[in-house]
């Protein structure tokens, strides 16, 4: 089917100059009839396959393209109609007679579809978003959702879910998130009692990302830990979750699950998503340095984020290297960079790994040193900079950050011999783990390739199974009162 | 307690009736009902409250502490563009950071400090609790404890108290392992007890692994973690066992 439409993409121009208006027309024409054919037989499939192919015109959609669209899939006059009408700019008028003279030839008074209005909406929303006439995308959305709510079809949920996102894209774009947040709330009820797993999916992700702007770390892990979780519909909506998850968990310092899912997040997202996948991985560069890992030089030099992850990788020299003084010149210089991350107070706590750094490297370097030099070599600025050295030793020490023992009386750390580590259980257990993954990592791809990502056809069958099972009975009793007969 | 403080919080029993009346109000939170008089009645219960969590610092209890500066907490984040600011928010803020600070809350401490602008964290009370909480992680206790002569308001005196029992209690874990053995003169010094008697007290109540003689006290007993000798096969039959199931299901 893609192929189809690109195939038609080429011959387009060669046509004529005029036919571009009417190739996008008819393009959203068969969108129409595919959603239409989807609608009734139940298939979301199909519907699934509509959107895909709306986002490829997206940038081709002009008002009056819209607007003999409008005529042609809601009925002229209709009250959706006129409400959709009125967010559309008047122009071409001439253009617009034509089409719809055609139109109205082609689709005499028909029954209005549900699918079909709520995507004529979903296909406004698009254009005026594109338009950037935030406003009315507001209005068009608001609109739009207040007719969602009265209606349940199953076959309305993907489209359903993109009016979601655009409904709080377009609140997001004017900054007045947290009006649309007790709305949020409701659909996602209403989604969760329809069953509706795709809307709570990307009404779940709305809203956590509703919290986080305005940094409620707090409320977003409460709403996320209690909403129902079930496996992922759509790839996008899942690495959206994912990430939100890893920002949550590492402002609660969950370090080692915040980099599992910040990677797999990172790792998932699609190519194109550029922007997702730097943030993705800022976040993930972040939380490696607090656990104590120095990530790849590969990670900054991944194409297309060099100069994005810039501050990053000399961030992370600093780290490496364990010199204060680098640190804090690096947090100063691209300190704007950083609070517009919203990364400034996660820097604020590598201050701690910087002296870990440093004094890990001291203590391989030297068999014995005092504990006046290891302060100098810190750079600790205070009064008391022995006192200091010898206590921030001595939690290190306890945090098995190195193995070295204090001697007070002389002022001294000596660092032990690195004893041999296979005497102890380490390389079994690092073993054990290594065998798990490998063996989870077989039964994820087993499972994968068993039951393809399409869980949307497993729905269908259940309704079909249902139908057969139905049919099946009254074959059962028709059959069962032939016996009677025979007898 | 102080006789004066009995009847402080005598006077604070009246006080509640107060909170009760508030209640009536429909422009507070949580319904923020636009009433004719909504900024007045905020004022109010925002400063009625505010009154309620410093007292709660001064009758020394927490879990009301805690209570009181939830119910604050609104007036600051959801009505705190209808409201003059309070010069009260940023001491405020910084106590119960340093609450979360000596209860260990360390999440907690870290959520609540994304919700902070970047103006309140140049504020001083709230840059106090910042740099407690570095020095805290660090293990710069030193520093820890020299920041109660530099506390922003007096009110914070009382959490910086505990404080300095959570950092003995840290120092003396880091100690039994950094160390060999200390002079008693020198974990006396270094534990903050201003008598021997009072250090052995604490040393046979929280840590009677030490061992005290020949005027040292040894922490060799605390550490004695020797490489594992033994084999745990229990764990090993299991691992194998789960291996071998893996492996027949793949061939």
């Amino acid at each position: 089917m893609t192929q189809d439409v690109e195939m038609k993409d080429h011959q387009t121009p060669s046509h004529s100059v005029s036919s571009a208006v009417p190739s996008t027309l008819q393009h959203l024409k068969e969108i129409a009839s595919l959603i239409e054919t989807g609608s009734y037989t139940k298939e979301v499939r199909r519907i699934l396959r509509a959107i895909r192919l709306t986002f490829g015109l997206r940038r081709k959609l002009t008002a009056s393209v819209l607007s003999s669209f409008l005529d042609f899939a809601l009925q002229p006059g209709s009250e959706p109609h006129a409400r959709l009408s009125s967010f559309l700019p008047k122009e071409d008028e001439h253009d617009m007679e034509v089409d719809t003279a055609t139109s109205a030839v082609q689709a005499p008074a028909k029954h209005l579809l549900p699918e079909l209005e709520m995507y004529s909406y979903l296909l406004v929303l698009l254009f005026l978003i594109d338009q950037k006439k935030y406003n009315e995308a507001k209005a068009c959305a608001s609109a739009s959702i207040i007719r969602l709510k009265s209606l349940n079809r199953r076959t309305l949920d993907v489209i359903a879910s993109r009016l979601y996102f655009y409904y709080s894209y377009s609140y997001e774009l004017t900054g007045d998130l947290s009006e649309i947040r007790g709305n949020l709330l409701a659909l996602h009820r209403i989604a969760t009692l329809h069953h509706d797993e795709l809307g709570q999916e990307t009404l779940l992700n709305l809203l956590l990302r509703n919290y986080l702007h305005y940094n409620l770390y707090d409320q977003a892990e409460k709403l996320r830990s209690k909403a129902p979780r079930f496996e992922a519909h759509s790839n996008q909506q899942f690495c959206r979750y994912l990430f939100y998850l890893g920002q949550i968990r590492t402002i609660q310092l969950e370090y080692t699950d915040a980099k599992e899912s910040l990677q797999q997040a990172a790792r998932k997202a699609p190519v194109a998503a550029r922007g997702f996948r730097i943030q993705c991985n800022k976040w993930a560069i972040l939380v490696r340095l607090l656990l104590g890992e120095i990530p790849e030089r590969t990670i900054f030099m991944q194409k297309g984020m060099e100069k994005a992850l810039r501050p990053y990788f000399e961030l992370t020299n600093a780290v490496r290297i364990g010199d204060l003084e680098l640190f804090r010149t690096v947090a100063e210089k691209f300190a704007s960079t950083f609070s517009a991350d919203k990364t400034h107070n996660l820097i604020v706590r590598l201050r701690h790994n910087v002296i870990r750094t440093g004094l890990r490297n001291i203590s391989i370097s030297y068999s014995r040193i005092s504990l006046a030099d290891v302060a100098e070599k810190l750079r600790l600025n205070s009064e008391t900079p022995v006192a200091d050295a010898e206590s921030i030793v001595a939690k290190a020490i306890r945090d098995g950050a190195i193995d070295a023992i204090l001697d007070h009386a002389n002022g001294w750390m000596v660092s032990k011999e690195t004893g041999d580590i296979y005497s102890t259980n380490e390389p079994q257990i690092a073993f054990h783990s290594r065998i798990a993954f490998c063996l989870n990592m077989h039964n994820d791809a087993v499972r994968a390739l068993r039951y393809p990502p399409n869980t949307h056809k497993e729905k269908e069958s259940a309704e079909k199974r249902r139908e057969r099972q139905q049919q099946e009975q009254e074959l059962a009793k028709h059959i069962a009162e032939e016996d009677d007969d025979d007898f | 307690m102080d006789p004066q403080l009995v009847e402080v919080s005598q006077q604070f029993e009246r006080f509640k009736a107060a909170f009760v009346s508030l209640t009536k109000f429909r422009s507070l939170p949580p319904l923020f009902e636009n009433t004719p008089n909504a900024n007045n009645e905020l004022l109010l219960a925002r400063e009625i409250y505010e009154h309620a969590v410093v007292l709660s610092v001064k009758i020394e209890d927490q879990d009301a502490f805690e209570r009181d500066f939830f119910q604050l907490k609104p007036y600051y984040t959801d009505a705190g563009n209808r409201l003059p600011p309070s010069p009260q928010e940023y001491p405020i803020l910084g106590l119960n950071l340093l609450r979360l600070l000596v209860q260990n809350r360390i999440a907690e401490f870290h959520t609540e400090l994304e919700l902070l602008s970047a103006t309140a964290l140049e504020d001083r009370c709230i840059k106090h609790a910042v740099e407690l909480e570095q020095s805290f992680m660090e293990g710069a206790y030193n520093r820890v404890l020299s920041a109660r002569q530099t506390a922003p308001h007096e009110t914070y005196v009382y959490f910086m108290d505990l404080l300095a029992k959570t950092v003995r209690d840290e120092i003396a874990g880091c100690s039994e392992k950094a160390y060999d053995y200390l002079s008693i003169n020198d974990t006396r010094q270094m534990l903050l007890f201003s008598s021997d008697q009072e250090l052995l007290e604490y040393i046979k109540d929280e840590h009677p692994e030490w061992e005290v003689k020949n005027g040292s006290v040894y922490f060799q007993k605390a550490k004695e973690c020797a490489p594992c000798k033994e084999i745990p096969s229990l764990q090993l039959i299991n691992q194998t066992l789960s291996y071998a199931r893996e492996l027949e299901r793949i061939v």
